[in-house]
Parts: structure tokens; C-alpha cells; sequence
């Protein structure tokens, strides 16, 4: 543990604990054995490959953080990063799988679910039978969560929920989205609601799948919702409770996204450590020139930095403490750390590093959306900055 | 039954950088890992229990750190974890380590029915710990097996000698050495790991605890030194073959014709 458990006196302890280390090493090896030598392939081909989520299903990685009576790992939340972080090491776009559908696909049920939810979709959810995903974005609502125009209409016991979601991750292959909706536009505070809506409902469909820049792997959909009439047993929550969950979830998903990006660097340092050592010109290994060795260091640095502060924001989290402020500081430390290391990385390995035969030309796509989805980096600074601001001085 | 299966913590890297200085492998730099023949011999263990029952002793020497590889075991299947850990211990041979390992096998699991070890470790391959340990307990060993069966108190074993497939039968209570050729270790599951290091049996003993004699443990119990460490030297000849396509490639078989035949197992002499 860092930060907390104090067990040589008043110091910080910043050297993983053995379990730590032991589910890092676990996962790096899964991930090396099993997507390592198709993470290419499936990149280039935009596959999602079950055949590796059947693997993942019995080790707990669809409920990682999901207490045992329902069928999880009841991870920590410093292994949980470890585990996005080590999958997304190998391939981003399963790590974006994973970390969508435990952190906001399933943990908003097992936040504020009932005990009914929770039996009914948990276990399900947590098993990896079925995969989860959480729906805000739309055409005209992206940042500002307010401009949503999905809306629910109460019908008897039902709520008939009509509206578009796009770029939805994980969207052709969940099977109980949670999706944000109006429900009471007049009030704006309490505008919105979420439904947990079962793929099987008359009037849910699936769009195209998204032909993106990187994370092509993961099916990125939109979703159509025709008068889908969803029980109000599925309401998550009371009604106009919508954007408490958003921000509570979201504080979560951070952290999963800021362990995304920071594998994506990991990987990119790695390559190019490897690339440093191996590639001559005016014969000796390009690791030999200062400008180089200057590259790697500044990447070493930032990467470490960032970390920290991810397993801070872990930290505080598994302390119960508030952690908005540090799980927006660690999302948007990693993803920048990201873009700006995979960035470096195709510079040292120069021609072959814009090439698709080499995997930091994929890093270096993949870690770009870091920047942007589950908050754009502009609006964890305003997270941020609001924090700041607010604190008495 | 009553398995122990003995383990050790070896370098996660195969190729670690020398220490010119002292002529040893800089250990520091690389994490640990279950070696893993050592990890067959736990995972045949674990098949076994489950068709027959039992309880599984996984028993590791090492330094603390060597800790978290009984973690591992338990989260695997195994039922307890025996850690031997000793400043005096360190830098012991294998007579040393097969002599360590039987007291604390008589100590913590006298009645055990079968030992299991891997047939050698990643770091030193000798391959000696599993068959001297049977000789200090004084029970049969069979070394290399693939693939155990149990019928009552006798172990049939398969492996693979001299080219030959052999079966062999064994009088339990006995030690096997397993390779890696049958019983591929399961993934451990994030939660039964997670168990393992919250919840754990995990005995540690020193050297007072197992009552060893000073004279018989460490270095200075070792009846063998190891007088220098050095890497081999390969001897790569870089053969350039320049001129046309159809020239490089006549060249090519001409000159190395039955050793490409060789590699991919096809006779090449039809090919014209």
C-alpha cells in the first residue's frame, strides 16, 4: 500500500507490497502469453477477440473489484490500476474493455444499486457473461453531460426511453448498458436519471462500429434506443439522481483510463529502451547519443511521476477519503505522459516508428483518446482548478 | 495424500548482465519468479489432489523476499506454505540445500506420501536437489518424470529416456522430479490470489527451528565451491552471400543445403 499503511514509522512507503507485485507479474505474464502475439493482428483487423475474453472470464477480470458474494476478485484499488495498467501494456484496446466495464459498467450497480440489481446483474456483470458499459455521449452532448437528449418518459410500471449514444466503448458487445437520460428536463439539477437497460429490450439496437484512430479493437458503437420500454426496476437509484452517479463513476473511470494510458507509455518506454540498445547508425546503438539517452530519461521520469500519482489517488480511494481532485490529477498526468512518451518513442525509432510492422505506431494511436474520453483533459483541469480555487487559503 | 512439493524463486530473466567484478549474475536487477519446473511439479500435485484428495505442503529456501512464490502456490491450490529463511543458509550448495530441505520435510510433513521437485531451476541446473533430498529421507526417487498416476500406494510414472518412452512403477512414500513437458500451470485467478496473500498459511522457519547443526548449512557446510562463473563465448561466423537473387539462393543450398534440410525436417535432395 502507499501512502497509508505505515509500517516503518512516519516514512511514506513507496516499495510495492508483495501482492502487488505478485498480481503485476500475474497479469504482465496472461497479457504476454495471450494477447501479446495477436494484439497486432486484432489493432489492424479491428477484432474483438472473444476467444481471449473466454481465457480472462474465470480469473476475475470482469470483477475485479467486486466482493466475493457476488462472484469478484475483491481487489484493492492499487491492484486494480496494476491490472489496466499491465493489460494495457499489451494491448490498449482490451484494457479499455476491462476498465469500462468494471469501473463504469458494473460499479455504479454495485454503488448504488439495490440489493435486487445487485443479485440480479452483478454476478453476471462480474463473471464477464455479460460485458458492461456506461452511455453520456451524444451528438450534441459530450463535456457538458447537460445537453444529453435521450429522455424517459414514465408509461404505468415502465419508462419508455428513446434517443441516439454515440462512441459508445464496449458498445457492440455489452449486454446492460447503463444510459443516462432525461427525465425531468425543468429541473437541471436533477434533469437526469440512469437505466440499466438489458440488450434484449424491443427498440435497442446496435450502430456501425466506429472506424477510429486507435483502440480498434475494442467495437466502439453507437447505440439506438426506439421506444425501449424499461422496467423501473431498472432505475438506478431515485429519479434525477443521473448526474450525482455520473460524477461519483467518473471519479472511478478516471483511474482506470489514468492506468490505461500510463501501460500505453510503459509499453512505448519499453520499445524504445529495446530499440536504443539494437539500432546502429555511425556504428554504435543510437542508445550511445546523448540526445537519445536525454529522450529516455525525461520518459522514465514522467512515467514514474505520473504513476505515483495514480496510486495516490488509489490510495486515497481505498482509504475512503475523497479523491476527485487525485483521480483527475493522475488522468490527466498519465494520458499526457502518454501522448507526449509514445510520441518520443516513434521519434527514436524514426522511420520505423511511423511503420504499422512496429507497435509504438499503435501506442502512439492508442494513447491519443486518453486525452479525451472519460473527461477530456480540459475538463480535469476544470475539475482541478475548481478544487484549487475553492480550498481556503 | 500427502504431497510436498518443494519450489524456488529464481530470476525472471534469462539473460541477466554479469557482474564483471565478481564473475556472479546481478540478481538485483531482476525480479523473482516460481521457477518453472518447479511450477509442473505444483500443478501435477494440484491434478492429483484433485482426483485423489489431500493436502499440498508447498516448501521454499530462499531469502524473504522468496515469500511471495508460497503465495502464488497457495493461490494455485496448494493447502500451506513452508518458508526456510536464514542469513546462515545463504550460499549454500546443493548437498546443503537437499540436507535443509529434509529436516524441515521431517519437521513440518514427516507422514508425506509423495515429494515433488522440479528436474532442475532456471539459475543453476544442476539438477541435484530433487534425488539428493530423497536419499537424505531416505525414500525411492524417480528423476524427469512427465506424467504420474497413483494406484493405492504405488506411483506409475512416464518419462522420456535416452529417446525411450519409459514406465516405471515406484513404492509411495517416494520423490519425483517433474519436467515441463506434461502438467502446463493453470492461471491463478485474481481473486484466489488476492486470498492468498489476505488469508495464508504460511509457516517460516530459521535454522534454529529445524535444529540444523551449524557445520551443515551455508556456505560453510558445502562440500563443493564454485571456482569461477563465466559466460560462454559463442562463436557466430557471419557468412555475406552477395550477387543476384537466383545466385544467392543456389549458393545458399549449395552450401548449407543439408543443414536448412535439417532444421525443417524435409529431405531436399528432390527439389530440382
Amino acid at each position: 500500500m502507499y501512502g497509508f499503511e505505515h509500517e516503518r514509522g512516519d516514512s511514506l512507503d513507496f516499495y510495492p507490497c508483495m501482492k502487488h507485485k505478485v498480481i503485476r507479474k500475474t497479469v504482465r505474464e496472461f497479457a504476454e502469453i495471450e494477447i501479446g502475439p495477436i494484439a497486432h493482428d486484432i489493432d489492424q483487423e479491428a477484432r474483438f477477440p472473444w476467444e481471449v475474453i473466454e481465457k480472462m472470464r474465470p480469473m476475475h477480470f470482469f470483477g475485479l473489484q467486486v466482493p466475493k458474494e457476488y462472484g469478484g476478485a475483491d481487489l484493492d484499488s492499487i491492484s486494480y490500476a496494476i491490472v489496466i495498467e499491465e493489460l494495457s501494456r499489451v494491448c490498449a484496446a482490451i484494457g479499455l474493455c476491462v476498465t469500462v466495464h468494471n469501473s463504469v459498467g458494473l460499479y455504479p450497480i454495485l454503488k448504488f444499486g439495490t440489493e435486487e440489481q445487485k443479485r440480479r446483474f452483478v454476478p453476471l456483470l462480474a463473471s464477464g457473461e455479460i460485458i458492461g458499459a456506461f452511455c453520456i455521449t451524444e451528438a450534441n452532448a459530450g463535456s457538458d453531460a447537460g445537453g444529453v437528449e435521450t429522455h424517459a418518459v414514465k408509461d404505468g410500471n415502465h419508462y419508455i426511453v428513446n434517443g441516439t449514444k454515440i462512441f459508445v466503448t464496449n458498445g457492440a458487445i455489452c449486454g446492460a448498458p447503463l444510459i443516462f437520460a432525461v427525465t425531468n428536463a425543468k429541473n437541471s439539477k436533477k434533469a437526469a436519471s440512469v437505466f440499466i437497460v438489458e440488450k434484449t429490450t424491443p427498440g435497442y439496437s446496435v450502430g456501425e462500429i466506429e472506424d477510429l484512430c486507435g483502440m480498434r479493437a475494442n467495437p466502439v458503437s453507437s447505440l439506438f434506443l426506439e421506444d425501449c420500454r424499461v422496467p423501473e426496476e431498472n432505475l438506478l437509484m431515485n429519479l434525477g439522481d443521473g448526474l450525482k452517479i455520473v460524477l461519483i463513476t467518473l471519479d472511478t473511470g478516471r483511474i482506470g483510463i489514468a492506468a490505461q494510458a500510463l501501460g500505453i507509455a510503459q509499453a512505448a518506454f519499453e520499445a524504445s529502451v529495446r530499440y536504443s540498445k539494437e539500432r546502429q547508425q555511425f556504428r554504435q546503438p543510437i542508445g550511445s547519443f546523448q540526445t537519445i539517452q536525454n529522450m529516455l530519461a525525461d520518459m522514465a521520469t514522467e512515467i514514474d511521476a505520473v504513476r505515483l500519482l495514480l496510486y495516490r489517488a488509489c490510495a486515497y480511494k481505498d482509504a475512503g477519503v475523497t479523491f476527485s481532485t487525485e483521480a483527475a490529477m493522475a488522468k490527466l498526468s498519465c494520458s499526457t505522459a502518454a501522448s507526449r512518451v509514445t510520441s518520443q518513442a516513434v521519434q527514436i525509432h524514426g522511420g520505423y516508428g511511423y511503420s504499422k510492422e512496429y507497435d509504438v505506431e499503435r501506442y502512439f494511436r492508442d494513447a491519443k483518446v486518453t486525452e479525451i474520453y472519460e473527461g477530456t483533459s480540459e475538463v480535469q483541469r476544470m475539475v482541478i482548478a475548481r478544487a484549487v480555487l475553492t480550498k481556503p487559503s | 495424500m500427502k504431497f510436498v512439493v518443494c519450489i524456488k524463486q529464481v530470476p525472471a530473466v534469462s539473460e541477466l548482465p554479469w557482474d564483471p567484478q565478481t564473475g556472479t549474475l546481478m540478481r538485483d536487477l531482476a525480479e523473482g519468479m516460481m521457477n518453472p519446473a518447479c511450477k509442473h511439479a505444483l500443478e501435477a500435485a494440484i491434478q492429483l489432489k484433485e482426483t485423489l484428495g489431500g493436502h499440498i505442503t508447498a516448501i521454499t529456501m530462499g531469502p524473504p523476499a522468496a515469500e511471495e512464490i508460497l503465495h502464488e502456490a497457495i493461490a494455485m491450490g496448494a493447502d500451506k506454505g513452508v518458508l526456510l529463511t536464514d542469513l546462515r543458509m545463504a550460499g549454500g550448495d546443493t548437498l546443503v540445500t537437499s540436507h535443509t530441505l529434509g529436516m524441515a520435510i521431517a519437521k513440518v510433513c514427516p507422514d508425506f506420501d509423495l515429494i515433488l521437485c522440479g528436474c532442475h531451476t532456471s539459475d543453476s541446473e544442476t539438477a541435484q536437489v530433487g534425488p539428493q533430498l530423497a536419499v537424505e529421507l531416505d525414500v525411492p526417487s524417480v528423476a524427469y518424470v512427465e506424467h504420474l498416476k497413483v494406484l493405492g500406494t504405488t506411483l506409475t510414472m512416464r518419462r522420456l529416456a535416452d529417446n525411450f518412452l519409459e514406465t516405471l512403477e515406484m513404492d509411495l512414500p517416494g520423490l519425483v522430479t517433474m519436467t515441463t513437458k506434461h502438467y502446463q500451470p493453470r492461471y491463478v485467478s485474481l481473486g484466489d490470489l488476492n486470498d492468498a496473500f489476505l488469508a495464508a498459511e504460511i509457516l517460516i522457519l530459521n535454522a534454529d527451528d529445524l535444529g540444523l547443526d551449524p557445520e551443515r548449512i551455508g556456505i560453510k557446510g558445502s562440500a563443493t565451491r564454485i571456482q569461477n562463473v563465466y559466460a560462454p563465448q559463442a562463436q557466430k561466423e557471419n557468412v555475406v552471400l552477395k550477387g543476384a537473387v537466383k545466385h544467392i539462393v543456389e549458393e545458399l543450398f549449395a552450401r548449407f543445403g543439408d543443414r536448412i534440410a535439417g532444421a525443417i525436417g524435409k529431405d531436399l535432395d528432390g527439389r530440382q
